[in-house]
């Protein structure tokens, strides 16, 4: 049996990675990359107290049912991302977004 | 020491400590390389050099599903992230590169974001240490799954439905848009 501890302790340490990528990374995909990290953190975590709830199966499972709809929210954020660099570098030439300021105030 | 294999399944005590079983192990083992992986993806020079190493990433992350017995997530998981994400970053690096093993212009990591991310990564480890001991419950059948994704969480599979349906008109647009960006002054439409 794995603690749970341990699960969720390698989590944050992942939340922690991701969240260290979107601070320091300036290229939209390096970007990209990162989110995905922190959304993978945050699905391990639904895994986690999916896997150690007590009572009803049915009600038990539902970290489960989440991660399942967050993989798929996941997968449509990185096609629009990618849609969204592409215009990008089509419009600027370039996909860093320090350079995109046109939004900025 | 040297029966360790036959006394692992049972747990072994680490440096006088915790007993750790071959489960427990093999997840930290897991664990371990999911974190290096994810530093080392963010670290690289070479973008390709990145997404190989988040498809890396994503492949243990998969793993560890299964050994959380939650074995439709970590099919999922391969197929969603280790398949066709990461083959979706290749792709725009592929179309947007001119050199696709071109390095990228480091921006230098200031102690700020270091901080900052050890600080953050310090108090999740530090809660996650003071979540009370459970007992692990799982290895529900996959029905069971479907019948809460469909009966009881069946709203939010339905919002995901009209989001992703939003998302590829947004694409389309996205698409258009860039279309007409391109076309030269004085050609008519």
């Amino acid at each position: 049996m794995i603690p749970v501890q341990v699960v969720l302790a390698a989590s944050g340490l992942l939340f922690a990675v991701g969240l260290f990528g979107i601070l320091t990374r300036r290229n939209f995909i390096l970007l990209l990359i990162s989110v995905e990290i922190v959304m993978n953190s945050a699905i391990l975590n639904f895994v986690a107290f999916s896997s150690y709830a007590s009572g009803p199966p049915l009600g038990a499972v539902t970290g489960q049912a989440i991660a399942v709809v967050l993989v798929g929210l996941a997968a449509t954020e990185v096609a629009v991302g990618l849609a969204i660099v592409l215009a990008l570098n089509r419009l600027r030439g370039s996909i860093d977004v320090a350079k995109a300021m046109q939004l900025r105030f | 020491m040297r029966d360790l294999h036959l006394r692992l399944p049972q747990g072994v005590p680490v440096l006088g400590g915790p007993t750790v079983n071959l489960e427990t192990a093999t997840f930290i083992l897991l664990a371990a390389a999911a974190v290096a992986a994810g530093i080392l993806a963010l670290l690289t020079p070479e973008i390709v050099h990145t997404i190989i190493w988040i498809g890396a990433l994503f492949v243990v992350l998969g793993l560890i599903y299964f050994l959380l017995a939650a074995p439709f997530l970590g099919v999922l998981q391969l197929a969603v992230y280790a398949g066709a994400v990461t083959i979706l970053f290749l792709f725009a690096v592929m179309v947007i590169k001119k050199r696709i093993f071109a390095r990228e212009v480091r921006s230098g990591v200031g102690p700020v974001p270091l901080l900052l991310a050890a600080a953050v990564a310090g108090v999740l480890v530090t809660l996650a240490a003071q979540v009370p001991a459970r007992t692990e419950t799982g290895g529900y059948p996959v029905s069971i799954l479907s019948q809460n994704l469909f009966g009881l969480n069946g709203a939010w599979l339905l919002l995901l439905g009209f989001l992703m349906v939003s998302a590829l008109a947004g694409s389309i647009h996205l698409a258009r848009e860039m279309r007409t960006a391109r076309r030269p002054k004085g050609v008519p439409p």
